[in-house]
């Protein structure tokens, strides 16, 4: 397998000398083509700013980020554009999806943002729509749908230009556990039928039971690593082992009194 | 602590409404140029002379300010409304952090007083240095000369302005402050959330669009046929129709941009949200863009009427002589001895050197028939031959008013070649030469325009005949039109320029004499025209003599020039700056509420360039929609203005038409950047605080 995303001892400080913040603290990790990754940790571990690193949305301190033996930190310009568009989708919390335009048109948003001509991308819209479920509302306005809809829709949005890697930022987050259940099938359907690479951030161990592999993050270092035992493994059991490490996580037992 | 607060406040919310800020300071500046108006070195001059025209208008400049303080009202009260709404946030928290409603009161009234003593503390000396800058230049271009212009600061206009724009801002403020003081701390600490507008089936949008073009269509059909000029009615209607037309026209916009949606051009930098950004806007506020294009509108017809008036009054008839003199009435059948006693007056008290010229015009009537005993005003003078030709001419309204005016021309003036040679010298023209039994064509330039006059020449180029008192007359040569005294109020609208001999013979030796004059260049040139017939007017009142002068046509020309000017270009400046503002504001309070696509779009890898880009396209079109209904009605609206208010012989050719629009548009143009400018960098400055990530858990 063909490592996609690699992650080299990482570092993001905020603040200055004394009373500086250590958000990622020397993360080292790597994605391969075709894994359906989980990053979990409580609030303030660092998970969101090791996403944003990876989207470029902030420079980290130091460390290195490869995306495809590419160094993504020495991009500029038009080059970090295309980055952007072709190599990494991103999937949010909260949707993000533009309330004054359709379906439809947030989806093709990607295209008309880094100017990619959409002939071919119509037929891969169709697709995506039909298996999303989400082709009678492609002519709605965000407004017109469900919670679950519109996370769908910007699953579509992210997958428009076949990135290299998804990146999911609490996907389930504002969701109700049956459309968090039915995003989470979607996506590992595509992981598994597609062989799209998804990299998710959660704090939902029932949707991080859909993945592969997962990493615990504490304090902006790995804490933990756990691999599911396809195909032996049911999920059930990987949910089991997930909580397990969840009480552990800062500390477990041994910090409460 | 309090006041520190006040005054950092005060000026970040100045450096964050830059524009606004610049609108009132230019409102200020408008407010005391106005005012001061009567201040002016030429309104002082005209006052001499055109005391009761100039009363009335300055008696008028109080209802002007009230109107502007009523517009400039609605204008603070919306920007205003636009800057406390950002800070709810920041005036929740006061209140959460226990600060008093009484003190947030005190605290936000402190920082509107202050930013309104700033606004007059910097447009006051601005006003003042203009208007004097305006007054020294008219002074200068109409000849009045530097030598009578003193600093004028007035006092009563600096006060006027303040409380009038002291009385708005603190109105504006109260009504906002209250509303905002009565909401609970958590709404006021929460987003407002937005107000959906409900949507009506396409068609009824396309109908909406399809009745404005219809409206305007017949509102400008009925003005530039002249047919709302003729009754309150018709205007009325015309008027309605027009605001009715551009309100339906505004709000079935947004078929236009669904088209375009739907048209599918290909969706290349952010295309479709660009539109999908401005039908919003457009379908949320199409009212408000409808008023500020009729605001625009209005500002270029103020443009366009102000230029159409002062190029009538102004560049009407050209100026040859400076004085004329009339003799005093006597008995005898004429008056020549009263004409030499005039120049010898003159002799005597030493002016008549002033003078370069000094020349006899001879006026008289046909006296060989007797019309008075025998009622023989046919036989007076007839030209049936000419009339035929002008009837001969293809149909057109010049060929109509030509036959109507010459159809009265039955008992027509003569004047003597010799007097009238005398003035074409003066006034730089060829003389006319005329054989016995032939006659010249006077008519005053108040009764042709370029197209009569033609119609006329080419008939005289035939040298049809005519009849004075049975025996006939050649009509010769081009039509004259150089008036043959001073007082442009008084016109001939026909008469005959015939060989002195014929005039004697025709008139019997019974005739009025003018003595006409110019004065000498060396004069006019050192102190300027105004100056030099002042002071001539002065000296020649000891003299006892009867006398028109120049100054007088020149007064009420300038009278004209400067009213309009001036009532024209203070409306047309307030309506622009309201409506830029309007409009700025809007768009920029829009693209705050709407900050999260934007931040969507950056997360999508939107980089700060292409937002800025998107942002630009979008103030373009935010500011050309109305600015170009506008300009394309303003092209309608003009040449209606025209057909209302100019006298035909005033309304120029297509081509002096088109040369006022293009200007007027010019001038639109640049202030359109201007605005547009400023719009686009409190944008790109808002743009780039989104482009920091934001942390949410």
């Amino acid at each position: 397998m063909k490592t996609i995303l690699e992650i080299d001892s990482l570092k993001k400080y905020y603040g200055k000398q004394g009373s500086q913040t250590k958000a990622l603290n020397g993360i080292t990790f790597q994605v391969m083509e075709g894994e359906f990754l989980g990053i979990m940790g409580s609030s303030g571990s660092g998970k969101s700013t090791l996403l944003n690193c990876i989207a470029t949305v902030i420079e980290p301190s130091s460390g290195r980020i490869l995306m495809k033996g590419r160094e993504i930190h020495s991009l500029k310009g038009k080059k970090l554009a295309q980055y952007r568009g072709r190599e990494i989708g991103y999937l949010f919390q909260n949707f993000e999806l533009i309330d004054n335009l359709t379906g439809r048109e947030n989806i093709m948003l990607p295209m008309s943002l880094h100017n990619v001509s959409d002939g071919e991308s119509q037929k891969r819209l169709s697709r995506l729509a039909s298996y999303l479920e989400i082709t009678d509302v492609l002519d709605k306005f965000p407004a017109q749908m469900s919670g679950g809809q519109k996370q769908r829709v910007a699953a579509a949005r992210a997958l428009i230009m076949d990135p290299g890697i998804i990146l999911a930022d609490e996907p389930t987050g504002a969701l109700d556990s049956k459309n968090a259940k039915t995003l989470m099938k979607k996506l590992s359907g595509l992981n598994e039928e597609e062989n799209a690479t998804i990299l998710m951030v959660t704090h939902d161990s029932n949707a991080a039971s859909y993945c592969k592999r997962i990493l615990f993050i504490q304090d902006g270092q790995i804490f933990h690593e756990l691999r599911r035992d396809t195909p032996e493994e049911t999920r059930q059991e990987f949910y089991e082992r997930i909580l397990k490490v969840m009480s552990q996580l800062g500390g477990g037992s041994a910090n409460v009194l | 602590m309090f006041f520190e607060l006040i005054a950092r406040n005060s000026k970040r919310s100045r450096k964050e409404n830059g524009l606004f800020f610049t609108t009132l300071l230019v409102s200020v500046v408008a407010f005391y140029i106005i005012l001061s108006l009567s201040r002016q070195d030429v309104m002082l001059f005209l006052r001499k002379m055109e005391s009761d025209a100039v009363n009335r208008l300055l008696s008028m400049i109080p209802v002007f300010y009230v109107l502007t303080l009523v517009v400039l009202f609605f204008l603070i009260y919306f920007a205003s409304k636009f800057q406390l709404e950002r800070r709810r946030h920041e005036f929740g928290m006061y209140l959460m952090m226990g600060m008093t409603r009484n003190r947030l009161f005190v605290l936000l009234l402190a920082e509107d007083v202050r930013s309104s003593v700033i606004a007059l503390l910097i447009g006051l000396p601005a006003g003042v240095l203009l208007s004097e800058l305006i007054s020294l230049v008219t002074a200068r271009l109409v000849g009045l000369g530097i030598i009578g212009h003193r600093f004028t600061l007035s006092l009563y206009a600096v006060l006027l302005t303040a409380a009038g724009f002291f009385l708005i801002k603190l109105a504006a403020f109260l009504i906002l402050s209250a509303k905002i003081s009565r909401q609970e701390i958590g709404s006021l600490l929460s987003e407002k959330p937005e107000e959906t507008k409900k949507q009506h089936p396409a068609f009824v949008y396309g109908l909406a669009l399809l009745a404005g073009v219809l409206c305007l269509g017949t509102a400008y059909y009925l003005a530039i046929r002249g047919m709302s000029w003729t009754q309150i009615r018709t205007m009325g209607l015309t008027l309605l129709l027009g605001f009715a037309g551009t309100l339906l026209f505004f709000y079935g916009l947004r078929y236009i941009f669904d088209l375009i949606i739907k048209g599918g051009k290909k969706d290349r930098r952010l295309h479709i949200f660009n539109v999908r950004q401005l039908q919003e806007n457009v379908v949320r506020k199409s009212a408000t863009m409808a008023v500020t294009s009729l605001l625009i509108l209005g500002a270029l017809c103020c443009f366009g009427a102000g230029v159409a008036i002062a190029v009538s009054y102004g560049q009407s008839e050209p100026h040859v002589m400076d004085y004329t003199f009339i003799p005093e009435y006597t008995d005898e059948p004429n008056q020549e001895q009263g004409a030499s006693d005039i120049l010898d007056t003159l002799h005597k008290a030493g002016l008549d050197t002033e003078f370069s010229r000094l020349f006899k015009m001879k006026i008289g009537r046909i006296r060989t028939t007797d019309i008075l005993t025998e009622d023989d005003f046919e036989n007076a003078y007839s030209m049936d031959d000419v009339m035929e030709q002008i009837a001969g001419f293809p149909a057109s309204d010049d060929k109509d008013v030509l036959l109507n005016t010459l159809s009265f021309a039955d008992y027509p003036y003569l004047i003597s070649l010799s007097g009238y040679n005398e003035l074409l010298r003066a006034a730089g023209l060829p003389e006319i030469k005329l054989g016995k039994d032939e006659a010249a064509v006077y008519m005053d330039s108040t009764y042709v325009n370029e197209k009569r006059l033609e119609i006329m020449d080419s008939v005289l180029a035939k040298h049809p005949e005519a009849k004075i008192g049975g025996n006939p007359v050649k009509l010769t040569g081009k039509v004259q039109t150089t008036a043959v005294v001073t007082d442009y109020s008084i016109t001939l609208s026909f008469a005959l320029i015939l060989p002195d001999d014929a005039f004697q013979y025709y008139t019997q030796d019974q005739y009025d004499i003018y003595v006409n004059g110019v004065l000498d260049s060396s004069t006019t040139e050192k102190t300027g025209l105004m100056q030099a017939i002042s002071g001539m007017n002065e000296r020649l009142n000891g003299t006892g003599l009867y006398y028109e002068s120049y100054l007088q046509n020149m007064g009420r020309q300038l009278f004209y020039m400067v009213a309009a000017s001036y009532i024209t270009i203070y409306l047309a400046v307030i309506f622009l700056i309201v409506a830029n503002t309007v409009i700025g504001v809007q768009f920029l309070m829009n693209q705050q509420r709407t900050n999260r696509r934007y931040r969507t779009l950056i997360k999508l890898g939107a980089g700060y360039e292409t937002l800025c880009g998107s942002a630009k396209k979008q103030i373009n079109w935010y500011f050309g929609i109305p600015v170009l209904a506008a300009a394309v009605s303003s092209l309608f609206a003009v040449r209606a203005l025209f057909t209302g208010i100019l006298s035909s012989r005033t309304q120029g050719t297509i081509g002096e038409m088109l040369g006022i629009s293009a200007a007027m548009i010019l001038v639109l143009c640049v202030i359109e950047c201007i605005y547009m400018t400023a719009v686009k960098r409190s944008s790109n400055r808002y743009l780039l605080t989104l482009m920091a990530p934001e942390r949410e858990e």
